[in-house]
């Protein structure tokens, strides 16, 4: 069995989005081989879930003075700060036997990938048998502010938020993994403004690659290691590959949306 | 140019509707297609389940954007065109024949009455894009 990696790459959070959507679009229409791939966005950016309004999550006025980019995702989940983190994303079509028809399900799957990829940075990371329960006066608008079923966790604090959308034929799930945490700045940018007691809460429930090592990790190795976690995991081969030129092209049309604040901010459907 | 064929009704959601007796067959109109751009995927409610009017039989994703389907008359989805799930560029190439959604066997006839001839759609889209 052989999947495709799209190794370690930095694209602004539009063309992220856009490739991550051809080639969920790509994979079902030609029942291709599952795609992993993992990457960066530059400038620091701002990820909404599909049902997400960004005028009510997101201090868009800070973000664009302080240049953090926005774009809604096609998953669904909550805002994810694209900073100090790698993304991660799969996509499989329903020929591939490795998953099951199910969000849930596969989620565990990829955690398992993951686990075993920070297992091998030595860092023991759980999954979450059931989603943590939130009380009213907690924001739930920030991803890791609450871990889902099948999420990771490492002594009771997420490093890792993942959402998913499936289609008829396939699935597509992206997550971030948390290289360093700085609960200050990501508060500052997601409403509703946070109290000093509530940055601190975050504190304690999100913890981060870096912090959970004896000394920093590089990006490129961490790669290395979750590459290798899903090889163990699944027992398949990764072979690094590029985008198809289908996959370009559609990659291409896509970034006129998740450039277009009709998409991101204000969530109109077109034919409105 | 936008096509308006007359031998169908419209929706203000963008819906055509070709009526035979008590089946409505129903597409997505020209001017949608146009609006969506390169359609990607259409998922629909499995067929024999029961839509009112006005709420949403499925939907569409398109390069733009994804759109609900807001169906046009109440009805049991009696049949889907699976040629366009499986290729659905069918839709952008032909919205008023091959690339049909669905078909619907209406429980109410006067439904029809509320829909717009091609003249009445061309105007509200007209109207539509000076908004």
């Amino acid at each position: 069995m052989v999947w495709r990696l799209l190794n370690f790459q930095k694209h602004n959070i539009f063309e992220n989005m856009a490739i991550d959507e051809a080639i969920f679009h790509e994979t079902i229409r030609n029942k291709k081989a599952p795609t992993i791939r993992l990457y960066h966005s530059q400038p620091v950016a701002i990820s909404l879930g599909y049902f997400q309004d960004a005028r009510k999550e997101v201090n868009i006025e800070k973000c664009n003075r302080a240049g953090v980019d926005i774009a809604r995702r096609i998953t669904g989940g909550k805002a994810v700060f694209h900073f100090n983190e790698i993304t991660y994303s799969v996509v499989a079509g329903d020929q591939e036997m490795s998953f099951p028809p199910d969000i849930l399900g596969t989620y565990k799957v990829i955690s398992k990938c993951l686990a075993r990829g920070l297992a091998y940075l030595g860092i023991k990371a759980d999954l979450v048998e059931n989603g943590r329960v939130l009380s009213a006066k907690e924001s739930e608008a920030y991803c890791f502010s609450v871990p889902s079923k099948n999420e990771l966790l490492v002594e009771g604090r997420k490093i890792c938020g993942s959402a998913q959308v499936r289609r008829r034929g396939g699935f597509l799930q992206h997550g971030s993994l948390l290289l360093a945490f700085d609960p200050v700045k990501t508060a500052d940018l997601l409403l509703p403004a946070r109290t000093p007691r509530q940055v601190e809460k975050l504190r304690e429930t999100v913890t981060s690659v870096n912090d959970e090592v004896a000394s920093p990790v590089d990006v490129q190795k961490i790669c290395s290691k979750l590459k290798k976690g899903f090889i163990d995991e699944l027992s398949m081969d990764l072979v690094e590959e590029t985008l198809t030129s289908a996959e370009e092209t559609l990659k291409s049309k896509l970034i006129g949306k998740y450039s277009n604040n009709l998409w991101n901010i204000q969530g109109e459907n077109i034919l409105n | 140019m936008k096509v308006f064929p007359e031998d169908v009704l419209y929706s203000s959601e963008h819906i055509w509707v070709r009526v035979d007796g008590y089946m409505a067959t129903i597409g997505i109109t020209d001017y949608a297609q146009e609006k969506l751009g390169d359609i990607l995927s259409v998922e629909f409610l499995e067929a024999d389940t029961y839509v009112e009017r006005d709420e949403t039989f499925g939907s569409i994703e398109s390069v733009k954007d994804v759109a609900d389907l807001i169906a046009p008359v109440s009805g049991t989805i009696s049949v889907i065109n699976e040629d366009i799930t499986d290729d659905s560029d069918i839709i952008n190439r032909d919205p008023y024949d091959t690339g049909w959604l669905i078909i619907i066997e209406m429980d109410n006839l006067e439904q029809i009455d509320d829909l717009m001839v091609a003249a009445s759609y061309h105007d509200f889209i007209t109207q539509k894009e000076i908004d």
